[in-house]
């Protein structure tokens, strides 16, 4: 790949996407806009919360007490307002007092009437005998003789507010009512116990004080950190759709994809020109958004700093430099995966008009991706920082609240997920550019029973790519509703039927019946064929000198990511219930290395070979392989472990070679775990390999170092075995070469 | 130059589960030399030059252009065509000096030369005034220029034309005309496809006459008549289809 090609392709691109007057609405125009808009809406609203008059009226005000007073003239007393004037925003009207002479139904039907038409605001009404019964209850309680309580003085009456929640100045109207009604009550309770002689404390005996551990930053890094990485996220995908469409479908419907197709421009530095293109977009996007974003919010904070007092718990301050840092660290891998997504998406498309169809489900599926960190009790830890999107934002999360420790110990698993992610998508765009019937794709009558028979009649000797990765979809549902059904194995005997049903049922039989329907050569796909000379020997040798290197990794997984010990301790238990190890290899070891086999590395790595790339088919098939694996610490062991039985299918040809460093390698962990007292005692002068640790064993360094040393000289054995490329392999290396033999010739 | 050998091309179609777009066809072109591909729409021509400019891949055959295999070597393959088809449009955003530019320096071309030969490319084809104008406000004449000067710009041994005259006024369409025969003039390996016959007559030195996939027949224009015992191309032309076609029909109604 040349870079220099792949430079001139993006300065293209750039170019081409700054001419174009869509895009520079959305990236650039849109955000300008949009956050002032907002804020000036909000500011409105808080705006007419705080200043607008509102209309009351005051049924049976001469019911109330003379002190203290309520009114004072034709307004509420000023006293009863944290700012004095405030009192003039409540227009007050009192109703004529022979209301008295109507029943108290026929006021509130008034009332409500009144409330409704929009004559006023808010109503309160004051029953007849309200002062009366006050004055009744504070005579009570200056007389010592009487108890406290007399049932002849009787309760005091509500006073009652009617108001209509549907409308905003009545809601508002209601507030400031209420506001005042709670200061005027805390005044009439203060006058009475003054009159007593008794200690305002009385009423108030103590105030509990709050400490918050978190600094002022932290607060607001708290705040933020949920808010802007969503922010961000939203702004990354949406920057980098529209891009991409226009980049690829755009150009297949302006036709000039094939003037760029048939330019000495590789199908690679295409797909990276345009990738950086849409990146640069994506990222200017989100990073507008949030510099538009925070002026606007640094404006609205002046601006309500005014008011603080009368929203004493004003939303947030800005956030903190560091975290804005982190943010725009993250915002590259973010803006990667989703260009890299986008483009293969929109290079799938034949129109730009297809393409925006695209854009929903993309969205459905990123969604929950970028919802869930928000959730409160999702936390980084090694299974989510494993989901794509979602691990990245909960470490955006700990590095912005400056939880540095736990970030650090997840940013390896993150950064090579989401890197894994990246590089498929990128592998995906660069295939669909490469794949004819994607660049020159009619329109085709959807139907799929024509298709499933067109499939058949169709097939190859080894499954297509298609058919593979529906081979591996199929398994993993099959799967993951199975896990919701079988009980979980309470017993030996249990566990055994459980794994090997499970075993047979979901990796072997569809394997075998999918390669029996959906090829010609059941035995070709299978890789059944016997390897060649000391191949199975080698395998043995290679699983088993690999073995101390896996403890190892296992081990590693295990102390920085603990599983669950409730897990350990009932997988042991089961264990320790087999009748004999024959039975515990027959069951953990041999039935998973033929089942697994065939579905993995028989089916879907034959299929997927057909990518024209062996180490891509490889890596795809391991990461299906560790997925099919329920527990995460034992997916990663078994994606690494996936790689080498897919090197070693690749090299041999043979499912048995594969077989058989499946169960030596299991055997193995199983017997090391099982009999390992037993062989030490036996042999004694093995301590120097293996030492006893708290729980287990481990393996010296030096001895998993050695080890691995002569691994990696059977691997080279293996490198140099003659073994068969399929034809689109053959053809891509001859794509690699080219150049070179040019030059040769 | 070019060598076609035995080419076939099928598609996988789920309704008529292969279509043969191309039918084990063979064909040759020299230096200096403008081959015609004459067929009605559907024959297959654009596939064929599609598959010799590397956008498609051969399903069985030989194709090589100056030596190289289109399968296994397009990126060299590119080097040594200019591609001008109905279907490898102008950018809308750029103008033509620009798509010119970023063409020669796709390809390698050197700084100096070429600036050198986009000045001499734009006043041959008489493009100066339309320099900076935007591919979008661009007549189709325009376009067709630029396209012109777009694949000629690494001066390559090879030049595709694929139904280039169409949508073009009789003013332009002389002027392409004319251009091509110019190219040969410089020894270059013209292939020119189109359905009009009096193009072929008056411009190319052989032809081949495709339909439904294969070639009928191919040699010079005096060749093709005299084999035939035609005087008129026009005639010669549907007999050869009608031919084909009633072939086609008692094959099928044999079997």
């Amino acid at each position: 790949m040349k870079w220099s090609n792949v430079k001139l392709i993006f300065s293209r691109e750039v170019r081409d996407q700054l001419r174009d007057r869509r895009t520079l609405f959305t990236i650039a125009v849109l955000p300008i806009f949009l956050y002032p808009l907002l804020g000036m809406l909000v500011f409105q609203v808080m705006q007419f919360t705080r200043e607008y008059p509102v209309r009351i009226w005051i049924v049976g005000s001469e019911h109330l007490p003379r002190q203290p007073r309520l009114i004072e003239g034709t307004l509420f007393s000023a006293g009863l307002f944290s700012y004095p004037k405030d009192n003039e925003l409540l227009e007050v009207v009192l109703a004529d007092s022979d209301s008295d002479a109507k029943g108290s139904e026929e006021l509130q039907f008034e009332a409500k009437r009144a409330v409704q038409s929009g004559d006023f605001d808010a109503v309160i009404i004051f029953p007849p005998s309200f002062s009366e019964q006050l004055e009744r209850f504070r005579k009570q309680l200056g007389d010592s003789r009487l108890p406290i309580y007399d049932e002849a003085v009787g309760e005091i009456p509500s006073p009652r507010i009617i108001y209509d929640q549907t409308r905003d100045e009545s809601r508002v109207a209601k507030e400031r009512l209420a506001m005042v009604l709670h200061n005027w009550r805390e005044n009439i309770g203060r006058e009475y116990l003054k009159q007593n002689n008794i200690s305002e404390i009385v009423a108030k005996p103590f105030v509990a004080e709050e400490t918050d551990v978190a600094s002022e930053d932290q607060r607001r890094a708290a705040v933020w950190s949920k808010l802007l990485p969503f922010v961000i996220l939203i702004w990354a995908l949406t920057g980098a759709f529209y891009p991409a469409i226009d980049l690829c479908a755009g150009e297949k419907e302006r036709g000039t994809l094939e003037t760029l197709l048939c330019s000495p421009a590789r199908r690679s530095e295409i797909v990276w020109g345009k990738l950086l293109t849409i990146m640069l977009f994506s990222s200017a996007t989100a990073l507008l958004n949030l510099v538009s974003m925070s002026v606007t919010a640094t404006l609205m904070m002046g601006q309500l700093e005014q008011l603080e007092q009368t929203f004493p718990e004003l939303p947030m301050g800005m956030p903190p430099l560091i975290s804005l840092v982190w943010l725009i660290v993250a915002l590259i891998p973010v803006s990667a995966l989703f260009s890299a997504l986008s483009l293969a998406l929109a290079t799938f498309a034949r129109s730009a008009k297809e393409g925006q169809y695209y854009l929903m489900p993309l969205l459905l599926v990123t969604m929950p991706l970028i919802v869930l960190p928000v959730l409160p009790s999702v936390q980084l830890e090694l299974g989510t920082s494993l989901i794509p999107v979602t691990g990245l934002m909960l470490l955006l999360k700990s590095l912005m609240e400056s939880d540095y420790q736990l970030a650090l110990l997840h940013v390896i698993p993150v950064i090579g997920m989401t890197a894994t992610c990246c590089l498929f998508a990128i592998r995906w765009a660069i295939d669909q550019f490469n794949n004819e019937s994607v660049l020159f794709r009619e329109s085709e009558r959807v139907d799929p029973g024509l298709w499933l028979r067109h499939m058949v009649r169709n097939r190859g000797d080894t499954p297509s790519i298609g058919a593979a990765l529906l081979c591996a979809t199929f398994l993993l549902i099959l799967r993951f509703f199975a896990n919701f059904q079988l009980s979980t194995p309470e017993s030996w005997s249990e566990l055994a039927t459980v794994t090997i049903i499970s075993q047979i049922a979901f990796f072997a039989a569809p394997a075998l019946i999918m390669a029996f329907i959906l090829t010609r050569n059941p035995r070709a796909t299978l890789l059944f064929r016997m390897p060649v000379g000391f191949t199975l020997p080698a395998a043995f040798l290679l699983a088993a000198l690999l073995h101390p290197t896996a403890m190892t990794i296992s081990a590693q997984l295990q102390e920085l990511y603990p599983a669950p010990e409730q897990l350990q301790v009932m997988v042991q238990k089961l264990i320790d219930g087999a009748p004999n190890i024959w039975a515990l290899l027959l069951v953990l070891a041999l039935t998973p290395a033929i089942c697994e086999e065939l579905a993995f590395r028989g089916f879907i790595l034959s299929g997927l070979r057909h990518l024209g790339h062996p180490s891509w088919a490889i890596l795809l098939t391991s990461l299906l392989f560790g997925v099919a694996h329920g527990i995460i610490q034992q997916s990663i062991a078994a994606s690494i472990v996936g790689c080498v039985i897919g090197y070693l299918a690749v090299q041999s040809g043979s499912i048995l070679t594969c077989i058989l460093f499946h169960l030596t390698h299991n055997s193995l962990a199983i017997l090391s775990q099982v009999l390992m007292d037993d062989f030490l005692a036996f042999l004694p002068a093995a301590k120097w390999a293996v030492q006893s640790i708290e729980g287990g064993y481990a393996y010296s360094w030096p001895f998993v170092v050695a080890s691995l040393a002569l691994a990696v000289l059977i691997l080279v054995w293996f490198s140099r075995l003659p073994h068969q490329l399929y034809a689109e392999e053959q053809l891509q290396e001859a794509i690699d070469n080219q150049t070179v033999r040019a030059v040769a010739k | 130059m070019i060598e076609v050998r035995e080419l076939t091309k099928t598609y996988s179609d789920l309704r008529r589960d292969q279509f043969v777009a191309v039918d084990g066809i063979s064909f040759h072109a020299q230096p200096g030399e403008i081959f015609g591909l004459l067929g009605p729409n559907g024959a297959g021509k654009t596939t064929v030059l599609r598959i010799l400019s590397t956008i498609l891949r051969p399903t069985a055959g030989m194709v090589s252009v100056n030596g190289f295999d289109v399968l296994t070597q397009p990126d060299l393959v590119r080097y040594q065509i200019g591609f001008v088809s109905a279907n490898t449009a102008v950018y809308d955003r750029m103008t033509a000096w620009e798509l010119v530019e970023y063409f020669g320096r796709l390809y390698g071309v050197e700084t100096n030369t070429l600036r050198e030969r986009m000045e001499n490319l734009f006043s041959k084809l008489q493009m100066d005034e339309i320099r900076d104008l935007l591919g979008a406000k661009m007549s189709t004449g325009m376009k067709q220029k630029v396209s012109i000067a777009r694949a000629l710009i690494h001066d390559p041994p090879v030049v595709i034309f694929d139904e280039a005259t169409s949508g073009l006024d009789v003013l332009v369409a002389r002027a392409l005309l004319d251009t091509i025969g110019e190219l040969r003039e410089q020894g270059k390996c013209v292939i020119f496809s189109t359905h009009i016959m009096r193009e072929v007559e008056r411009l190319c030195d052989r032809i081949a006459i495709m339909y439904r996939g294969h070639v009928l027949s191919e040699g010079t224009l005096h060749e093709l008549l005299e084999s035939y015992q035609q005087t008129d191309f026009e005639e010669l032309f549907f007999r050869l289809i009608s031919e084909h076609d009633q072939q086609h029909t008692a094959a099928s109604s044999s079997t």
